[in-house]
């Protein structure tokens, strides 16, 4: 007759659940205390995880829509050596926006040369890019510090002589002393063999913006390019913009098969190389790898922190399993299962888990919002912002919470707490029940 | 048949170096229905009888039969069944899981049983009823009297419906009046339910409660007789 009451074992789980929520309220001061310790690192974690997350999304944006772009399209011996002859021809520029819809394209010119003033001089970077093209894939040219952006024709020289804006990087025009206004001669040596040289006038200095062109960086328009390099043939770089980032692989593709139909009905020199499409990822590996790594390295941090946070769950549990070795005899006597009582003790462990996560994740969110997307401001101590993998950053550390960052944060804690539980809680299922109650 | 023998039962503890002794040689057998009293001096072995009759504790020897199950053989998992639909248990105190109602504990053993809730909740309010706490069975046991928390474990034991349940010392942190009408409510029980009885103590009082006295000593039964109760019997 007695096993005719028999049921399926989860028919206890409402019982053990209802016990086990309960006893995590007899010590309630005791509870929240570890609760609160719990809570406290996973802010900690979230707040982490944010400031990382904030600091990718920087990066990325930084990386794309600054200067970089999505995509590149360049020719090999550009990539390899930085050969002057190794461009790519206009009429590539205008089938490529013709064939490839949901693009925006900006082509660019490269140069080094030597620029000189009254009083100093110094090797520089020529970019030559078209503002119009410019404005539609990249921000760059919004990045102005001093100065107005008017990069076409200044006003003709003291001697009569026609000349070109400038915008220059913080860095060139401190260390030459240069303002908007200012005048400066580039030399260089043009494409023909001769040597290239002019006045020009410099309009906008522009905010740091990656430590190669902050330092040595000139830019112009490429009318002014041609007419100082006498290489109006091609082009270097071409700059996409991607209107639907999550089609990039895709675009890079098709863009692949374009220049393979382009090149098949317009072959390109050989020396320069066959034209190579990279994307933001590939061409900012720096940036790809911190990528990876942050997570990395927020998994470590959350799982050191929760770690730490978890030793006041084990102490918890481990004087309430002990304070109740007796009530446990009973529970054994009376005919309770060794796995019941495991199972709820485990289950008074998640539960403070449970609501150490949320209020974990309630306050975490509400510290990042309170901060809001502008993040923590760092322009008193860092005014020209930070250099962090070749890219430089604007002085504040934004925060952004994504919405799985919350739920790893939360399961990761919950996982750590109860492998803390599994102690305690095998100490009961040890307990002899004469043993205990005595 | 008897409903519990128990067959040359020996219990040696190993302290430190020494071996201790607490109980040789037992032999008894109860028949349903009995209303029994194990008394003796503190130390004697009723606590550990009642745990090896119990399952709680396992003997250095002999055999404990209870309903033709020899349970010394039996594995921890049927073990612990067999206490569960058989036995029903007593203890001295802080019988109760405290973050339950007394309702709540009655229904516990049945819950754990995988009776219907309906059944469970029907059974646990009847036999609140009749150990006289229908008033307060949704009341914590915190707030609880002693006596009354005691009723709630003799409530909880026979709910279940075992063939035997083990009271040790059930009354040893009761009053004289509370004792007494503890051991009452579990006698009216023990003839109504036809349930059988074991319970230990060293309360003269008490003892004069049973049918039949089993007096151990220095872990051996030294007498075992049967007598009139004295009863004050209540009309149910």
């Amino acid at each position: 007759m007695q096993q005719s009451h028999a049921a399926s074992p989860a028919s206890r789980l409402p019982i053990l659940v209802f016990i086990a929520w309960r006893n995590i309220w007899r010590s309630p001061v005791r509870s929240i205390l570890t609760i609160s310790a719990l809570a406290s690192g996973l802010v900690m974690v979230i707040l982490y995880a944010a400031m990382m997350e904030g600091m990718i999304r920087q990066m990325v944006h930084q990386a794309t829509a600054i200067s970089v772009g999505h995509l590149q399209v360049h020719r090999q011996a550009y990539i390899d050596d930085q050969d002057l002859y190794a461009t790519l021809p206009w009429s590539y520029l205008d089938k490529i926006r013709q064939d490839i819809p949901g693009i925006q394209v900006a082509p660019r010119l490269y140069a080094s040369g030597l620029a000189s003033t009254a009083e100093t001089s110094t090797g520089v970077l020529i970019k030559a890019v078209d503002p119009r093209r410019e404005a539609e894939v990249t921000q760059m040219l919004e990045q102005v510090r001093s100065g107005t952006l008017e990069l076409g024709r200044a006003s003709d020289s003291k001697e009569g002589l026609p000349r070109y804006n400038l915008v220059i990087g913080a860095q060139l025009a401190k260390n030459m002393n240069l303002a908007p206004g200012s005048e400066l001669i580039l030399v260089t040596q043009a494409a023909d063999g001769s040597v290239g040289n002019a006045l020009y006038r410099i309009a906008a200095v522009l905010k740091p913006l990656e430590p190669n062109f902050d330092r040595m960086g000139v830019l112009m328009l490429i009318e002014a390019y041609q007419k100082l390099m006498y290489l109006d043939d091609g082009f270097h770089e071409l700059a996409i913009h991607v209107d639907d980032i999550t089609r990039l692989e895709a675009v890079q593709a098709e863009l692949d098969a374009e220049l393979k139909r382009l090149m098949a009905a317009q072959p390109l020199d050989e020396l320069g190389g066959k034209p190579v499409v990279r994307n933001w990822r590939q061409l900012t590996p720096m940036v790809a790898d911190m990528l990876e790594m942050s997570k990395m390295i927020t998994f470590v941090v959350g799982f050191i922190v929760i770690s730490l946070a978890s030793m006041g769950m084990l102490n918890t549990m481990l004087m309430a399993v002990h304070e109740r070795t007796h009530e446990f005899g009973i529970l054994l006597a009376i005919g309770m299962k060794r796995r019941w009582l495991l199972l709820m003790v485990l289950l008074e462990s998640l539960f403070l888990a449970l609501v150490s996560a949320l209020a974990g994740v309630a306050l975490g969110a509400g510290v990042v919002s309170l901060f809001g997307e502008r993040g923590i401001d760092l322009s008193g101590t860092l005014p020209d912002g930070y250099d962090w993998g070749g890219l430089v950053f604007e002085p504040y550390l934004q925060l952004h919470l994504a919405p799985a960052d919350l739920l790893n944060a939360s399961l990761l804690m919950i996982v750590i707490t109860l492998l803390a539980a599994l102690m305690p809680a095998w100490r009961t299922v040890r307990l002899k029940p004469a043993e205990a109650m005595r | 048949m008897a409903l519990l023998s128990l067959h040359g039962i020996g219990k040696r503890y190993r302290q430190g170096e020494v071996e201790v002794s607490a109980l040789q040689g037992i032999d008894l057998e109860i028949e349903e229905g009995e209303f029994v009293a194990l008394v003796g001096p503190s130390g004697s072995g009723k606590t550990t009888l009642l745990n090896i009759v119990g399952g709680l504790d396992a003997p250095s020897e002999g055999r404990t039969e209870l309903n033709g199950t020899d349970i010394t053989t039996l594995k921890e998992a049927r073990l612990s069944d067999f206490r569960l639909f058989q036995l029903g248990f007593i203890f001295q105190a802080y019988n109760l899981v405290p973050v339950l109602s007394a309702l709540e504990n009655v229904e516990l053993v049945m819950v754990m049983q995988g009776r219907p809730a309906e059944d469970r909740r029907r059974r646990a309010q009847h036999y609140l009823d009749l150990v006289g706490l229908d008033k307060v069975m949704h009341r914590r046991p915190s707030a609880l009297s002693g006596g009354q928390q005691q009723r709630v474990a003799v409530a909880r034991a026979l709910a279940a419906g075992p063939r035997l349940v083990l009271a040790d010392e059930p009354t040893a942190n009761l009053d004289s009046e509370n004792a007494t009408a503890l051991l009452d409510i579990m006698h009216r029980l023990a003839r109504k339910q036809k349930t059988t009885f074991i319970f230990s103590t060293h309360d003269q009082r008490v003892m004069e409660r049973a049918e039949r006295i089993v007096t151990l000593r220095d872990g051996k039964i030294v007498d075992d007789r049967r007598v009139e109760a004295r009863h004050h019997e209540h009309a149910d």
